[in-house]
């Protein structure tokens, strides 16, 4: 049988599927993960990051040659600490970001105020935000700045290396035989834990354990009278909370030894920085907290950080 | 001195303060001091796509321009309602302005709306109720008039004060990462203007206007309101006009800026003590004089801080009470 195909139809396939393979690499209108759509240039080489996470993520994928800027608390690798300030994520300096002659800006849509976004746009800025609010959303975030960056080969790497620690630490739990109790502490005095919707959330169940603070309210506020009746098993601290120190926080909860958790020293401060950040530390965290909870599986394999 | 003439020298003299003070504004900032480059910007004999220029005309002029207004109502609203209400400690919120806006502001924002015109609608809308709220309570209580002074002023207060309430309240129900701008707002901040949000300020050119046709007015007002009806004054008609006119405009910069404190009260007894009571003088010294000090308050408030800048009520209130606690002393002996 024949089918009578027009010659412009040929050739117009032919233009669109060489427009098609070149796409990735020509600079153009690309939507970021807000689903905004906005232009960034084909190689940015002055990039401010506005918040901290992403100038970890920018490190983690060797492209802390573009970074130009970043915010308060970018501490992250260390040498981060050296790149010229510009406030901190809640509160942007838009005079040092224009000074600085950024091509690109990469922000957080939670975090980074909107008004002080769409004012950096009005300023000829290309804004590119990302918006990860869980583990697959922060490996998809790191493929898009792979891409943005050129740096698609170490965010492939980087994909892998954490889908497969996940998974590591997901076939031990399954061996697990108990689900503890446990319940993560953010903020001291008053009390808040992190509900769903929350990477600790994420990290606890997967970890092999039951996030007791679970439910709609991303941080729900405790008194200890609901911590009497709830009994955690383990108690994991974040380090910030309260702006208080390590010892005093734990001698806070010693003061309970009607709680399992007291009782068989199973009360934790943990580093706020592997919980609260949209970067592959998580990992870190998302290890720390399963050796906690499950130390008779992984002793073997991951070092056991005591308080 | 006549009086015309001393309306001009001190209008002229305090102009060319504020031209100074929004030039030194304009040429600092968390980027670098640049004076002269600055000058030679605003003069047009620079590169006008120069990163400094943009930093210059879409950043800080926004913000200069923003202040001033802000200083000149605040420092404005201050005057009249201390004329009106005849109470040295009357400021610009007395009515309970600052309670309704911040609760209309804050609603507006755990809504998730934006800074403009979201926040802005909302803090006019709250204002306004509890103006009328006030202002209603005041006339029924008494009866007929609106010069009940005194239930004005204890209806403003309590207002004010069950609106905090409602904003603590508002925050202890909030996800944390929201209070922080909830709080920066109630501290008075100009850091979040756009240029597109500034024309909305040429609404204030007529309510200065008719303030100052109203200064003789509120001249005879400070001699009681028989006095001043005796003298052919319609006192019940000239007091709500400025009343809604100031709490208007007063209302309006709020909705931009957050609550900026002491603006209206150190810069009103100031000129007072230099310049007399006649408010002929008073009214163009406090709007030029409001702006230049406020001006120079949101400079400090960019440049003070090695990171960031602080909210520009906290330079207000904290240049604001000792200058005044001085201005007291001095006043005394």
């Amino acid at each position: 049988m024949f089918i009578h195909i027009p010659r412009t139809h040929i050739i117009l396939t032919l233009v669109l599927s060489f427009m098609l393979q070149t796409g990735d690499i020509l600079a153009g209108p690309v939507t970021d993960q807000v689903g905004r759509t906005l232009i960034v240039p084909e190689n940015p080489t002055r990039v401010i990051a506005l918040a901290p996470s992403i100038t970890e993520v920018i490190y983690s994928l060797g492209q802390e040659k573009r970074l130009v800027g970043a915010t308060q608390y970018s501490t992250h690798p260390p040498e981060a600490e050296a790149l010229p300030r510009i406030g901190s994520y809640i509160r942007l300096d838009i005079e040092k970001i224009v000074a600085l002659k950024p091509d690109l800006c990469l922000a957080t849509k939670d975090g980074n105020p909107k008004h002080i976004v769409d004012k950096i746009v009005s300023l000829g800025i290309p804004v590119y935000v990302i918006n990860p609010l869980n583990l697959q959303q922060i490996m998809d975030t790191i493929t898009r700045l792979g891409t943005l960056l050129h740096a698609e080969r170490a965010a492939v790497e980087l994909v892998a290396d954490m889908e497969e620690r996940i998974e590591q630490v997901q076939a031990l739990v399954k061996k697990a035989r108990n689900k503890p109790r446990v319940f993560f502490q953010i903020d001291a005095e008053p009390l808040f834990s992190a509900g769903n919707n929350t990477f600790i959330h994420e990290l606890i169940e997967l970890a092999g354990g039951i996030n007791i603070a679970a439910g709609e309210d991303s941080y729900p506020r405790y008194s200890w009278e609901d911590i009497l009746v709830l009994q955690p098993e383990i108690v994991l601290i974040s380090s910030m909370a309260g702006g208080l120190s390590p010892e005093y926080l734990i001698k806070s909860w010693k003061r309970w030894n009607q709680l399992s958790a007291v009782n068989n020293d199973q009360v934790y401060v943990v580093d706020a920085e592997l919980f609260d950040r949209p970067t592959p530390r998580l990992l870190d965290g998302l290890e720390l907290v399963a050796a906690i909870i499950h130390p008779e599986l992984f002793e073997k394999n991951i070092k056991r950080t005591e308080n | 001195m006549p009086i015309g003439k001393k309306i001009i020298f001190t209008t002229l003299l305090l102009s060319i303060v504020l031209l100074l003070s929004s030039i030194i504004a304009m040429s600092a900032g968390s980027s670098g001091t640049h004076f002269w480059e600055t000058l030679s910007i605003l003069t047009g004999n620079s590169d006008p796509d120069s990163v400094t220029a943009t930093i210059i005309w879409q950043i800080r002029l926004p913000r200069v321009i923003l202040a001033a207004f802000v200083g000149g109502t605040l420092a404005l609203g201050g005057l009249v309602f201390q004329a009106l209400l005849r109470n040295p400690l009357a400021e610009p919120y007395i009515l309970g302005i600052s309670g309704g806006s911040a609760i209309g502001a804050i609603l507006a924002m755990l809504i998730g709306l934006s800074y403009f015109p979201g926040v802005a609608i909302f803090s006019f809308a709250g204002s306004l109720l509890v103006l009328a709220f006030v202002t209603t309570l005041a006339s029924t209580t008494l009866g007929n008039t609106m010069l009940g002074k005194d239930s004005l002023l204890l209806g403003g207060v309590m207002m004010n004060a069950f609106c905090a309430a409602v904003i603590m309240f508002l925050i202890s129900m909030t996800r944390s990462f929201q209070v922080q701008h909830i709080l920066y707002w109630l501290m008075g901040d100009l850091a979040t203007i756009q240029k597109g949000q500034l024309s909305i300020l040429f609404l204030l050119f007529p309510c200065f206007i008719i303030i100052f046709v109203l200064s003789r007015p509120m001249n005879l007002l400070l001699l009681g309101k028989e006095t001043a009806a005796a003298m052919g004054i319609n006192v019940k008609k000239i007091v709500l006009l400025l009343l809604v006119i100031t709490s208007l405009m007063v209302s309006i910069i709020v909705s931009l800026s957050g609550l900026v404190g002491f603006v209206g009260l150190v810069i009103p007894h100031i000129f007072r003590l230099v310049l007399g009571p006649d408010h002929r003088i008073l009214v163009p010294s406090c709007l030029l004089g409001g702006a230049s000090y406020l001006i120079l308050c949101d400079l400090l408030a960019r440049i003070l801080p090695s990171s960031g800048e602080l909210p520009v009520g906290i330079i207000t209130a904290l240049i604001g009470a000792p200058l005044f606690i001085i201005l007291l002393l001095r006043h005394r002996t």
